[in-house]
């Protein structure tokens, strides 16, 4: 690991000599919010941005990719994106985000379609200089990151601290003109983080995330999964715009010819109506309080258990953003349930 | 095999099988036996496959013949969706796709081993819990005394009817059978298949209980076997949910924290008392 | 095995959702060659009374229209209505919020009396005949209706979204239009169009219909949030979603 730095001029410089050289995804303006879109001039990259609308994870799992194709009465080939790229300005929270479903992707059956993908990815990631208005991400422990990143960058006003974490990040940054970072540099850099670390929290979760299990374990039949889905609409929107959200649909298509076709998958959601549907019609979650607990215990209590306890709320907000009635907050049913039932 | 992410296969790619039997049951059954085209297929009792029919989609179905059969691998398919409507077209020679064996939640042949064993079975619920039972049934020394309950909704849905009358006519298995509703020709038992619970009494005495049927029977079923005091320990449910994936990843059939495609279908009662949305 | 016949027949309409499947383009080639097109007025001087697939546009909006489209279905094994008129009634049924003798009025002034231009309260075609299969929008959306044709050429039932909109709005990545201040029926409206109108930053005005439990007090207390009056979204939800159920209408 070696950390340098690198003025804001020759970080133009350096974005765009990796444009002409791969594709490159940047954090980008879109209309009055930000999002990931290919980026083709370091003009138009923004790392001052609050929050992207959709979350990164769309470059590893697509909201709708083909997973196979095959010919009837024949068989099927995989389908098998295979293109580098690099992820220009990924907040540490969904960094995190992308370290979890790394995870989720590879354990036990690994996912090849999201691995290969995810294989193919450099990320650079930046702190966050612009805090959202929705972002709980210093309750959530996610406001800043060491890991999950191949380089790391700080703006600290004229030039940014570049952390180069993985060989990845050393081959991308071998083109940046960059010297070794003062303490000085890594002064503000340390100021910047602690800032953030209790700064990014426009909704303070009341307990130690940690101990979110324990308290969905108390909190089952608690009357708040009901009043709250009361004006649930069930649209999915605080799934589609999770970044650890990765339930998808599978569907086939055929071509015209009626004999070759493909099968492809697209992201769903566990508050949609039908997701838990078998054909013939039971419906095994048909309540929309039933779905909407279901994702807040995914969040604190069921991903947990498969990734060795981390939280799979990172605290970017965008949920709370989305959601139409306001009910999707995590903090606000977490922090009702502590309030009702105690963190003894 | 990928060099980048050294995964070795894709998890959602089917591998081609023929049909090597296609045998229209009733109005909604039938009977599809197919080989792989590799040869290559190991299970246990109480696995599925994801089958795909090319350009209809894919469905998850459980096996229903045992390991101990080597001529085939065999489905009994009820016609209730897309993949199932066009696995009723199937004929012999015709390609489909096969997933699996997938499942790590099995029937228990080895613990049940030297202990009686009891089938309950509501309608369509009898297709898995065929693989068990003729295990059990080809190994038939290793395992005490056989019960066999069936419960069906009216005659014209009875399936498999060779087999059954076989299995009744056997003196090592006790097999009962009732339907819901009977019609003019039907000459057996009326009622709900836990009518049939208080006559193997005696069999169900430390006995291994394993039970499938429709989400509505689970809950009568489990109250009739605790007047018997049958441990939860020794009480195997197969579940069923939507199973899309079949590997742990698309979400859809998790009941609370459990992914019925990989910790089931086939659960101890025991390991579903705290699971809210199991039952 | 012989191409299914197909004939397209419009009742009341604007006969824009045809026009959507000449305007294919390409597909169209993909598409006639796969079916053999027995009638269909828009496009071919064809006739017949011999057909597998029947699709319906427009709604049901005169008696003898009732009867012409009950012999239709009595002619074909597979009937898809096409469009919000055919499907929900779309913005015909804007009429049967009045009075019938008013509605007359108003449009033929004082020929509403002559007999040709007897006119009834606006039906979607499965309030006359069974319907196997709905393409929804105003107009159709290309990619699901050729999603459609295909899937019954296969043999398949379609699956048309169960999902609203925000589903497909989200997907792809939209700002909401809520945030840009507009009323959008996308929450309670049936996926299937990719968020066509969110998608160029216009509110989705609910041409495809309600999706199947659509949450009314969630809308409620969203009109609430943002300040607005209730009429705010009556008066949206009233272009296409007159006298559906369920309805926060009247």
């Amino acid at each position: 690991m070696t950390t340098k730095t690198i003025s804001k001029k020759a970080f133009k410089e350096f974005v765009n000599a990796i444009i002409a050289a791969e594709k490159v995804i940047g954090v980008q303006a879109k209309g009055e919010r930000f999002d990931f879109a290919e980026l083709t001039s370091a003009d138009d990259l923004r790392l001052d941005y609050d929050v992207t609308l959709q979350a990164p994870k769309k470059y590893f799992l697509p909201p709708c990719e083909t997973l196979m194709t095959f010919e009837v009465g024949g068989g099927y080939q995989s389908h098998i994106a295979d293109e580098p790229f690099v992820l220009l300005g990924v907040h540490p929270y969904d960094v995190v985000a992308i370290a979890q479903m790394d995870e989720l992707f590879s354990q036990n059956n690994a996912d090849v379609h999201y691995l290969k993908r995810r294989a193919n990815a450099t990320i650079v990631a930046v702190d966050v200089v612009t805090a959202s208005k929705n972002v709980f991400a210093s309750s959530m422990k996610t406001a800043t990151t060491r890991t999950g990143f191949d380089i790391l960058l700080t703006d600290i006003g004229n030039a940014y601290v570049m952390e180069i974490a993985t060989e990845k990040g050393r081959k991308l940054a071998a083109q940046a003109t960059a010297t070794v970072a003062s303490a000085d540099d890594l002064a503000k850099r340390e100021s910047i983080w602690k800032a953030n670390e209790k700064g990014l929290n426009k909704h303070p979760l009341e307990v130690n995330p940690e101990y979110l299990g324990k308290l969905l374990d108390k909190a089952y039949d608690h009357p708040v999964w009901e009043e709250k889905a009361a004006t649930c609409f069930s649209c999915g929107s605080c799934n589609l715009v999770c970044p650890t959200c990765y339930c998808f649909n599978v569907q086939d298509d055929v071509n015209w010819d009626l004999k070759t076709g493909q099968r492809g998958r697209a992201w769903d959601g566990c508050l949609l109506d039908g997701f838990a549907k078998v054909a013939g019609g039971h419906d095994f979650r048909k309540k929309r309080a039933d779905r909407f607990r279901h994702r807040l215990y995914r969040k604190a209590k069921y991903v947990p258990a498969k990734i060795d306890g981390q939280i799979a709320c990172v605290g970017c907000g965008r949920c709370v953003g989305a959601c139409l009635p306001d009910i999707a907050n995590p903090v606000s049913v977490y922090n009702r349930l502590v309030d009702d039932l105690g963190i003894g | 095999m990928c060099e980048c992410c050294s995964v070795e296969k894709d998890i959602y790619l089917p591998q081609t099988a023929t049909v090597q039997e296609a045998r229209i049951l009733n109005a909604t059954e039938i009977f599809v036996r197919f080989g792989m085209d590799d040869g290559n297929f190991d299970y246990v009792p109480g696995q599925f496959v994801e089958v795909s029919i090319a350009g209809i989609g894919e469905a998850p179905l459980t096996i229903a013949s045992s390991p101990t059969f080597t001529g085939g691998i065999d489905m009994v398919v009820r016609r209730i969706g897309n993949v199932t409507n066009a696995i009723h077209k199937l004929r012999p020679g015709d390609k489909i796709g096969i997933r699996g064996p997938l499942g790590n939640g099995m029937y228990p042949v080895a613990e049940a081993r030297g202990r009686n064993v009891v089938f309950i079975c509501g309608g369509i619920g009898l297709v898995p819990q065929r693989s068990f039972i003729n295990y059990v049934l080809d190994n038939r020394d290793d395992y005490g005394d056989v019960a066999i309950l069936l419960g069906t909704k009216d005659p014209s849905q009875r399936f498999l009817t060779e087999e059954l009358e076989a299995w009744a006519r056997r003196k090592d298995v006790i097999f009962i059978e009732t339907v819901d509703k009977g019609d003019a020709s039907w000459k057996g038992k009326v009622g709900v298949v836990t009518t049939l619970i208080s006559e193997i009494k005696d069999t169900l005495a430390g006995a291994v209980v394993s039970v499938c049927g429709p989400p509505i029977m689970y809950k009568f079923v489990l109250m009739s076997l605790a007047e018997y005091n049958i441990p939860a320990d020794d009480i195997y449910l197969n579940l069923e949910r939507k199973m899309k994936c079949g590997v742990g990843k698309c979400g859809h059939c998790q009941i609370n924290n459990v992914y019925v495609c990989v910790d089931g279908p086939v659960f101890k009662y025991s390991d579903l008392a705290t699971l809210p949305e199991a039952i | 095995m012989s191409k299914p016949r197909v004939a397209i027949f419009d009742f009341a309409c604007c006969e824009g959702c045809q026009l959507q499947i000449v305007n294919l383009e390409e597909e169209i080639i993909d598409l006639v060659g796969a079916v053999d097109v027995v009638e269909w007025r828009e496009a071919s001087t064809d006739h017949s009374d011999e057909y597998d697939i029947a699709i319906i546009e427009g709604s049901i909006t005169r008696p003898e229209d009732e009867q012409r489209v009950k012999q239709i279905r009595s002619r074909a094994k597979v009937l898809v209505a096409l469009g919000a008129c055919a499907t929900t009634g779309g913005v015909n049924k804007l009429k049967n919020n009045f009075d019938l003798d008013d509605v007359k009025r108003a449009v033929y002034g004082k020929d509403a009396g002559k007999p040709h231009l007897g006119t009834a309260m606006t039906k979607a075609v499965d309030e006359v005949v069974k319907v196997d299969f709905h393409v929804h929008g105003c107009p159709i959306d290309r990619g699901e209706f050729t999603y459609v044709v295909r899937s019954l050429l296969m043999g398949k039932t379609p699956e048309i979204p169960e999902w609203p909109v925000c589903v497909e709005c989200k997907s792809k990545g939209n700002i909401c239009v809520w945030e840009l201040g507009q009323v959008c029926l996308g929450p309670v409206t049936r996926a299937g169009c990719g968020a066509r109108c969110p998608t160029t930053r216009f509110r989705c005005f609910g041409c495809r219909g309600y999706i199947d439990n659509p949450n009314v007090d969630a809308a409620r207390e969203v009109i609430e949030r943002y300040g607005l009056d209730i009429n705010a979204l009556k008066e949206k939800m009233i272009l296409f979603a007159s006298k559906q159920e369920p309805t926060i209408y009247g």
